[in-house]
């Protein structure tokens, strides 16, 4: 039956009655304001912060498979920190030490 | 020595992710003192934003998660601290905080 599924997932130890749950559903806050800052010109983003998200969300992904309860939700949205983390570091390292490849494309 | 043979052999001491993943999490704190004086323009009030609010659900899940972690308690205390100052300094660039003048940009 659908509603004892749903049961089930609303009773879950990291289910929505929980800390478990919110904490990690919060943190795509996170990975939705740096995809909101894709846009930004690399001038503006920050190295010590976007290292911060990639190393956070690549040490994180394994924590979260160890903890009590074991916490997928926690999981997927730090493999997405990683993931938005390294694209932003890799469109400041390519404008701060590639500028030649950048002049290339705009003349295009 | 013997109490930093506890730590070392720790259920949730430097051999185990219990321990490492709170200090990848310290790599906010340190971001954030390192921007400490960056002019206001260059703060991402999405980002910072989002850290505030990160860090309080996180100080209740470092405390209800097993096993309780105080190490990532102490981390987020510190990160909400960071971030909100640099919430303030964003809000006072963007002229948000200014309510004594007339002529704010937020009217």
């Amino acid at each position: 039956m659908a509603s004892s599924k749903l049961q089930a997932l609303w009773n879950h130890p990291a289910g929505p009655k929980t800390i478990h749950f919110w904490a990690p559903t919060f943190k795509w806050g996170i990975s939705i304001a740096n995809v909101a800052d894709f846009s930004k010109p690399p001038e503006k983003l920050s190295y010590p912060q976007q290292l911060a998200v990639t190393c956070t969300g690549i040490i994180w992904s394994r924590y979260s498979t160890v903890i009590t309860p074991k916490n997928w939700n926690l999981f997927s949205v730090n493999v997405a920190m990683a993931g938005t983390g390294l694209y932003q570091l890799s469109r400041k390292i390519k404008q701060d030490y590639f500028p030649d490849a950048e002049a290339a494309v705009a003349k295009e | 020595m013997a109490s930093f043979r506890a730590f070392w052999n720790s259920p949730v001491g430097p051999k185990t992710t219990h321990f490492w993943g709170p200090v990848a999490n310290w790599g906010f704190v340190a971001a954030g003192l390192a921007d400490i004086n960056k002019p206001p323009e260059m703060i991402s009030g999405n980002m910072t934003g989002a850290m505030c609010i990160y860090s309080a659900l996180f100080m209740r899940f470092a405390w209800m998660v097993q096993p309780r972690n105080y190490l990532l308690l102490a981390c987020h205390v510190s990160n909400e601290t960071v971030q909100l100052y640099q919430l303030s300094r964003w809000a006072k660039g963007q002229g948000y905080l200014s309510q004594k003048k007339e002529e704010s940009t937020s009217q």
